[in-house]
This record gives C-alpha cells, structure tokens and sequence, in this order.
C-alpha cells in the first residue's frame, strides 16, 4: 500500500501499514527472532519456521490495529449516532450548498437529500423503469438515511451494513416506522472489507461518506467492485486529502500532523487522495470512471455544525453523550482549517462495473 | 430478519467457498403481517434462491412451500400467497446463522444479523502462503 498510496501518518498505522509482498520480505529480514529453535541451526526447517514465526507476528499486530480500529469506530458511532440525530436528522452526511451561501438551519436536510441527488446525477443512475437499480446496498449506512431515500425513490431493495450495533437497531426501526422495513430495507452489522453478499449482488453500490473510515482502501474498492453487478453503478463520497503534484512523495509534516489530529477524533486509518481511489478502480478495470471536487459545496457544512453544537440543547446534549463524541465535536475547528487550507477534499469518485 | 434478508447474505470468511446459503438456528422468530403485492412478488422472484427459501422456511416450522418453482406459477394465487408468507412475514428474532461450510455461527439479536469476523478469519497467515510457496517453487 505504501508503494501505491502517499499515505498519512495516522495513530493507528503503526498497527495498519500493509506492506507489498517485496517490503514485507525486507522487514522480515530485520525483525528480531524470537522463537524456541535454537540460533545455532540454520537449516531449511529453522529458516523457514524464523520467517514463518516473523512474518506472523507483523500479521498478528496488524490484526489487532484493525480490531482496535473497527471497535473503535462501533464505540463512536454507538455514542454519538443519537446525539447526531437528534439535533440533524437520520441523514450524517454533508450537505451539497450552492457556493457562498450562508445556509440556515432549515436549509440543511434539502441539502443533504440534494447530495443524494446530486451523487446519483453525477454517477448517471438511470432513472427509467427498466434500467433503474433495483437491489441497492449502502455500505456504512449509519442509521440508514440513504438507504431509506433510496428504496423509496427506485422502489428497490436496500440492504445497509453498519459495524454499529445501536445504528443497525436505529435504522431498522426507522424503516418500520416509515412502513419500509417489511419489504424494502434491511440491516446488518457488517464490515465493508467483508461483505456478506454472494458476488454480484447489487445494481448500485453506495458509499457516502464511510470510506475515510476503511483502513484497507484496496480491499474496500475490491468488495464494491465484487459485490457489483455487470453494469451496475458504484458511487463513492468521501473525505480525501489533496492530490499530491508529480514532485511529491508525501504530504507536508504539518499537513500529516493536523489530519493525524482528526484520525485520533474521528476514528480513521491513514488518508488517501481522490486520485489514489481512481487509479484503484482503473486496476480494478472498472469503468467510465468519473471524479470531482466538491469542496467548494460543502463549505457551509461544518461551520453550521459547530453553530448546532454550540445551542443549548446541542452543548446539553455533548455532556451527555460521552467522551468520544465530545472529542469529536472538539475536532470539527480542525475540519475546517484542513478544507481552508486545501488539504482537505470532498470526493466524489463513481464508475461502472463492465457487463 | 425476513427469509428476503437471508436469501442475499452469505458467509464471507476467507477461503470459503461453500458460504450460501446459511443454516438457520431458530431461538424466537414471529410472523409479522405485510401488505401483499404480486408486482413485488413477481419482480423478486428472479433474483431468488428458491431452495435456500424452502430449506430456511421449512427451519421456522412453515412447510408449504413447493421444493421447486418455476416463473409459471406466479400466475397462481395460492402459491403467490405462500411465497409472500415464507418470503417476507416469517422474522427470525434471535437466533443463529450457521455456514454450510465452516459451521461458523453468526449471531441474529433483535432481528438484527451481526456478519462481522473474528481476526483470525479475515487474515490468513502469511507464514502459510510463504512455506507453501517455498515448497511449490522452490523460492521465497
């Protein structure tokens, strides 16, 4: 991966670096033995059980930084999703803004459904009877507003995965309470870098805004890629950090050093840019491979968002919460220094799996 | 989680290739009342399996359903009627989905199926593919 991605730093990579089969063979060489066989044999069998015994102790800790990390984002969501939807709706997505408006609050929700349209415009779902989705999955669903949307605008199946308990519980009572949940929308507790769907599942495959979240990018584009059938339509929204110039190896210190800041608030590995994902789908032989820049429609966002958290009922309702969803609220400031700074982008990445 | 639910998921442990579809282990389920559409039904039943319906429905006590169907008897109301039953008003509570391959057990709580993995079915140790590699070809 680090051969591919100009990663980040994050609090988790020591735990989550994926070196590619040649780094791994190198860090095997210089890691510590520390196995019963006695150093004196260097037959076939000592050497083959020291890389053996080596290798799977790098495996192992990178293991355990994933586990950590999908605990992690759970715990965050378990806490924070009410609070979120209390005071913004069951949407936990940016909203899509004309440029230099100053929104008011009740311009917010048409604005998250805006996203919505404007991600699926921008992907050309095809909205006629015949050729429209009609079994959708919503990968990092939350509490399953988009999945909601969608079923009901296509009339399709929607099937959400959460790593979030308390969202999955949250969304299948709001699809029943909406009259959903019987035919159209379904949830489980899942993790996007293991789909449980057979191949080829899903005429769109959806993911707003989980992708920062995914600590294997390559392995997560693979499963929307999988679970995608011929022809179907796969739209990614999500947070990337700028693309880097031909000189670049890596983004700036400071840069590193204010997205290692939000990772430690908001629970995500190392960052990748919007070209990074591109090239992945075009490994992928994925087609019509489209991305976009929509910073600049998301500016009002986060401003709004600490406005909210700064009422009454918001700054009430963050002391209840817990810890976790404090530090995020705390962290929003740094948002908005990494979008004014250019270093933060909104992404919207789509294609088209080859029929 | 309605037998529609479970016609779609499968076990995702690496290495599997048997993972569809998953027994169930019935601890509470209910039978809850939904609004019946032959349009639905009959859009659905392509993307079907129909024996992994059967075999799930047969597992929440309802045996009504035909072992084999084809696209001629949605014309049949009977058997519509059975099909929305079994399809989408049996709910699986709390219970267990089982893989057919590894008889690995996925817990359903509150309707709710958690599919997540444990470390070590996601990651299979390199150490592994390193000494089969080395024996196969000679070769690190």
């Amino acid at each position: 991966m680090n051969t591919l991605f100009r990663t980040t730093e994050s609090p988790f990579l020591q735990y989550l670096n994926q070196p590619s089969t040649s780094d791994r063979r190198r860090r095997i060489s210089s890691l510590p033995v520390r196995i019963g066989l006695g150093r004196s044999t260097r037959t076939g069998l000592a050497k083959t059980t020291t890389r053996m015994m080596a290798s799977s102790s790098s495996a192992a800790t990178e293991t355990v930084g994933r586990e950590v990390l999908k605990k992690g984002i759970a715990d965050f969501y378990d806490e924070s999703s009410g609070i979120w939807e209390d005071i913004w709706g069951d949407h936990m997505h940016h909203g899509f803004y004309n440029p230099d408006v100053q929104a008011s609050i009740s311009d917010h929700r048409s604005a998250q459904i805006r996203m919505i349209e404007e991600s699926l415009s921008f992907a050309g779902v095809p909205e006629d009877s015949l050729k429209k989705p009609k079994s959708i999955v919503d990968v990092g669903c939350g509490i399953g507003g988009s999945s909601r949307y969608l079923a009901r605008k296509y009339g399709a199946q929607c099937q959400g995965i959460t790593l979030s308990p308390v969202q999955a519980q949250r969304a299948q009572a709001l699809a029943a309470a909406q009259g959903l949940a019987d035919k159209q929308v379904s949830f489980q507790v899942a993790d996007a870098l293991q789909q449980p769907f057979p191949d080829g599942q899903f005429d769109l495959v959806w993911s707003m805004e989980s992708g920062e979240h995914m600590p294997d990018k390559k392995k997560f584009v693979s499963e929307l890629a999988r679970v995608a059938a011929p022809g179907a339509t796969i739209i990614m929204v999500t947070w990337c950090h700028r693309d880097l110039s031909p000189s670049e190896d890596s983004l700036k210190p400071e840069e590193e050093k204010l997205l290692n800041k939000i990772c430690d608030a908001y629970y995500l590995p190392a960052w990748c840019s919007a070209a990074d994902y591109v090239k992945l789908l075009q490994s992928l032989s994925l087609q019509d491979i489209k991305a976009a820049d929509w910073s600049q429609y998301v500016a009002p966002f986060w401003p709004a968002v600490i406005r909210s958290a700064l009422t009454w009922k918001g700054l009430t309702s963050l002391l209840r919460s817990g810890w976790k969803t404090m530090k995020g609220a705390l962290a929003m400031p740094l948002m908005i220094e990494g979008y004014q700074k250019d270093l933060i982008k909104f992404a919207i990445i789509t294609c088209r799996k080859p029929k | 989680m309605r037998l529609l639910t479970h016609n779609m998921l499968s076990c995702n442990i690496k290495g599997v290739t048997n993972g569809f579809p998953l027994r169930l282990e019935v601890e509470k389920f209910v039978e809850k009342e939904v609004d019946f559409s032959a349009e639905f039904l009959r859009n659905i039943f392509p993307k079907i399996e129909w024996k992994a319906l059967v075999d799930a429905s047969r597992s929440m006590g309802y045996s009504q359903l035909p072992d084999e169907a084809d696209s001629s008897m949605l014309d049949s109301d009977d058997f519509l009627k059975k099909f929305h039953h079994a399809l989408l008003e049996l709910h699986l509570e709390e219970g267990v989905l089982i893989c057919p391959e590894t008889g690995r057990r996925f817990p359903v709580n509150k309707g709710i199926p958690n599919m997540l993995l444990h470390e070590d079915e996601v990651f299979v140790f390199d150490g592994v593919n390193l000494v089969l590699n080395y024996h196969l070809n000679s070769t690190w």
